[in-house]
């Protein structure tokens, strides 16, 4: 499905604070896996995500999606094929528009967005059926502007904005970050609602451990650029958070032990 | 005070189609594109130029709108080809267009007084009967007004005017969508400066001359308009955005007649027009206020 | 919200109010005594002396402000939107006369009161046929006439020659905007070779490409000529101050910049284009001629001034011939009064 092979990223290239976050960096996503991505600041989780979508370019690599090389390819048209969900609730929605307005702009991508009228009438009820599934009260308030709703609305909106249209792929991007606990839950019941409906590859990268750990097919932990754990099925299914934890000491104590070899 | 009335109307509604070009990109795509204080007075010399040659006074308005467009669309180039900043290619597409406009033109003052205009030419003197003939400046404005309003209502809610409005309110989800934000962008300010353009052609023809200087100053006018009107007229009612940008260049326009009315010193003008404005604003922002602390 | 609706409610009153006291104001024209209108394009020396002139010039033909005369002023200060408003208010109050001083205020007002068919009185056109308030042959395309305040270009050369005999290239500074000041330098263009002189000219768009402008083209010429340039002119002591470093005379066109330090001028005063442009006021307001009737005149009178104290800081002497009974001569360098 997505595969990236031989990926080198450097940033801030010829100054003193160059840093090569990617080197020879691979990795592969298949069909209808459902990645959850840890790691900590820096790792390059949301590098990843940014290179997968073209938000950033790769220095050296080729970038394959559905065993097309989409690498010199503008993000806009890479997204014809990908969905992404943001840790910000406004980066997914618009606020001054409504409801409908937001939802008929969803429903109409990968379509030309010429001069027939915004919004298909006929669409209407399957909004407010997709609305009403995730169970909300938004089926009544199509004519509200978005900016009106709360953070974990507003999210949940996104979330069926971007998957409204078929896709090859989905990218969550700490996508339950800004919420509170409990909408958090819910966002991320419905995520995986969605996912397995619809079928979709997915990328999910979290701070949160359970939710990597409950949710998904396949676990992933980066670490400076590389994948320092991968649990797939059946070892993924046995893994349980205190691993995970394990495994973050032993790295940071790496890290704490190399950087005082550096000291010294 | 008819005639004082009428000459309102008529500055008002021919400078509210230029609002409107300056609500659709300050408002709607949240560009600052000061390009409008240069085709503006394009769109006069256009038709100054089309009118000394015999043209058909109905033309100048396409050619007009079009060369706004063109206009508009250098503006946008600039800004997502060349990566300049929003200001600065509204800035630099200004001061080329102040030579454009001397070049088209010929001059810096173009009459047309003894050319036919929309507002004044041989059909409607024989047609239309003596009485009515003050009032047709004011009803061809107000017509054309109108229907350039549709128009623009129409487009906002169009898939293209969708995207458009959600160009100005989230960037990231043109991107999301799968569309370049840039082309959306570089439609924007088309369509905003065709509409100045015009604003600037009907102008032209109203005043009965060109003249480059009338260009300097349209930015504010269009701004303290979109300002002024949805200030004091959306809040209030569901009266649309539109309709009450074309209230808020009247408005403007009243301040200015009622600050000349005043007979202050002329030097006085700009400063009680600028009072008047402020007025308004304070009044309708107390008024935003109460809402809130009623809510 | 109550403290709004009546806030909006005693500011559409006020509206309104300052509107109806504004179509009363003109109303004045009762049996002998009139009302007259004056619109002004900007603030700026040349334009005060033609509009106290014309008050002058009506005075003297038995009208008086205050008395049985009535004057409304305005000033667009170089606004086209607000001449237009200016221009529609004086017309709709009804005035018996509109002198419009300076090219756009004329063209708003020749507009406005065609509507309302009021006689306009203008002065300050430069070339009232290319304005279309008169055509070819003199004649007015409306109820309008009035004074042009074209320079007296082939008499300043004459001058120039005589002070500066071995001079060869003169240059120009105007701006691009006003099409007073084009036209005057196409005429300078044209008259330059038979006196044997070379016209180097610079367009500036803003007041601030003037010192920028000014220095290049110092670089360049014997001599500097200034225009009646609405823009030049308000920087003139800038340019004079430049001038006066390299030793280069600066010449003028009329007596205002003559008295701030231009060396000479053979030019126009704009006070006596005042007068003539209130006597033709006078004569359509007593009824003896339409304006439509009336062809506009060119100020004939062109008067040499010189000043000696300029003349001095150069090291050149003004010779007799010119400073003769007619000439008139300052012997101190007067500070520029900026606007108004």
């Amino acid at each position: 499905m997505l595969e990236l092979r031989g990926i080198q990223k450097h940033y801030y290239p010829g100054t003193a604070h160059e840093l090569c976050l990617f080197d020879h960096f691979d990795f592969t996503v298949g069909d209808q896996e459902f990645v959850t991505v840890v790691g900590s600041n820096g790792s390059g989780k949301t590098s990843l995500l940014n290179m997968i979508c073209g938000s950033i370019p790769v220095d050296l690599g080729q970038i394959f999606l559905r065993g097309k090389d989409i690498t010199a390819m503008p993000e806009h048209r890479r997204l014809k094929f990908i969905g992404r969900v943001f840790q910000n609730p406004a980066m997914g929605t618009c606020s001054g528009m409504t409801l409908l307005e937001n939802l008929s702009l969803a429903d109409n991508k990968g379509k030309p967005f010429g001069l027939k009228k915004g919004i298909d009438a006929k669409r209407i009820s399957r909004y407010r059926e997709a609305l009403r599934e995730l169970n909300l009260g938004l089926e009544e308030n199509l004519d509200i502007p978005v900016g009106a709703l709360s953070g974990g609305q507003r999210q949940a909106l996104a979330l069926l904005m971007s998957t409204m249209t078929p896709i090859d792929f989905l990218i969550l991007d700490e996508h339950t970050a800004a919420l509170d606990p409990g909408t958090a839950e819910r966002i991320m019941e419905l995520t995986d609602k969605i996912v397995k409906e619809k079928g979709i590859t997915t990328i999910m990268v979290t701070h949160n451990l359970r939710y990597a750990v409950e949710y998904g097919t396949r676990l992933v932990m980066m670490h400076q650029g590389k994948v320092v754990m991968d649990r797939s099925d059946r070892e993924k299914e046995q893994l349980k958070i205190d691993d995970i934890l394990d495994k973050f000491n032993e790295i940071s104590m790496g890290y704490a032990k190399e950087q005082n070899l550096q000291k010294y | 005070m008819t005639d004082i009335i009428m000459g309102i109307l008529e500055e008002g509604l021919t400078y509210a189609i230029m609002a409107l070009g300056v609500y659709l990109t300050y408002r709607i795509l949240n560009f600052p594109d000061l390009s409008v204080d240069g085709t503006f007075p394009l769109g006069g010399a256009v038709t100054a130029v089309l009118l000394q040659a015999g043209a058909n006074p109905l033309l100048t308005l396409p050619v007009s709108f079009f060369a706004g467009a063109a206009a508009g669309m250098l503006t946008g180039l600039i800004h997502i080809k060349l990566r300049v900043r929003d200001l600065l290619s509204g800035i630099i597409m200004m001061t080329a267009l102040y030579s454009l406009n001397l070049r088209i033109a010929g001059r810096a003052n173009v009459p047309v007084f003894s050319r036919e205009t929309i507002f004044d030419n041989a059909f409607l003197d024989k047609w239309v009967p003596a009485g009515v003939q003050p009032f047709l400046a004011v009803l061809f404005l107000f017509l054309i007004g109108m229907v350039m309003k549709r128009l623009l209502d129409w487009y906002l809610g169009t898939k293209s005017g969708f995207l458009l409005r959600a160009a100005g309110d989230n960037e990231a989800l043109i991107t999301s969508l799968a569309k370049d934000k840039g082309t959306v962008k570089i439609i924007g300010l088309s369509l905003s400066n065709a509409f100045v353009a015009l604003s600037g052609c009907l102008y032209c023809q109203k005043s009965g001359f060109f003249e480059i200087s009338t260009g300097t100053g349209t930015m504010v006018i269009g701004l303290a308009s979109v300002i002024i009107g949805m200030k004091l007229f959306q809040k209030r009612t569901s009266v649309k955005a539109t309709t009450a940008v074309i209230f808020g260049s009247i408005v403007y326009k009243t301040c200015v007649a009622a600050a000349i009315s005043l007979g202050m010193a002329a030097s006085d003008l700009k400063l009680i027009t600028a009072v008047l404005f402020l007025l308004i604003l304070a009044v309708s922002s107390g008024r935003k206020g109460k809402v809130t602390a009623n809510a | 919200m109550k403290r709004m609706k009546q806030i909006s409610a005693m500011l559409s009153a006020l509206g309104l109010l300052l509107i109806a006291a504004s179509g009363c104001t003109g109303k004045g024209a009762a049996a002998g005594k009139y009302a007259v209108g004056i619109a002004q394009y900007a603030e700026h020396g040349s334009l005060d002396n033609c509009r106290k002139g014309f008050l002058a010039g009506l005075a003297e033909e038995g009208f008086t402000e205050g008395k049985n005369l009535k004057v409304r002023y305005e000033n667009a200060q170089a606004d086209g939107g607000t001449a237009n408003q200016i221009a529609d208010s004086i017309a709709a109050g009804r005035t018996d006369l509109i002198a419009a001083i300076g090219t756009p205020m004329a063209q708003s007002a020749f507009r406005a009161a065609g509507k309302a068919d009021i006689p306009v009185i203008y002065t300050a056109v430069n070339d009232p046929v290319a304005a279309e308030l008169a055509r070819e042959d003199g004649t007015p395309t409306g109820n309008v006439t009035g004074t042009s305040d074209r320079l007296p270009v082939e008499k300043q050369l004459e001058m120039i020659r005589t002070i500066l005999p071995d001079a060869k290239k003169i240059g120009i500074l105007y701006s691009t905007s006003e099409v007073n000041s084009i036209s005057t330098v196409q005429e300078y263009r044209d008259a330059a070779p038979a006196h044997d002189f070379k016209i180097v000219e610079s367009g500036i768009s803003v007041a601030a490409d003037i010192p920028l402008a000014a220095d290049q083209l110092l670089a360049k010429v014997d001599c500097l000529c200034n225009l009646t340039d609405n823009t030049v002119v308000s920087s003139l002591p800038l340019i004079l101050e430049k001038a006066d470093r390299k030793g280069i005379p600066v010449f003028g066109s009329e007596i205002e910049q003559v008295k701030i330090g231009c060396l000479a001028a053979v030019g126009l005063d704009y006070y006596e284009l005042g007068i003539q442009t209130g006597k033709m006021a006078a004569r359509v307001l007593k009824g003896e001629a339409k304006a439509g009737e009336i062809p506009f005149k060119v100020c004939k009178e062109a008067s040499f001034y010189g000043n000696t104290a300029a003349a001095k800081n150069l090291g050149i002497s003004i010779p007799e011939e010119l400073t003769g009974p007619a000439g008139e001569m300052f012997d101190r360098i007067e500070e520029h009064q900026g606007k108004s």
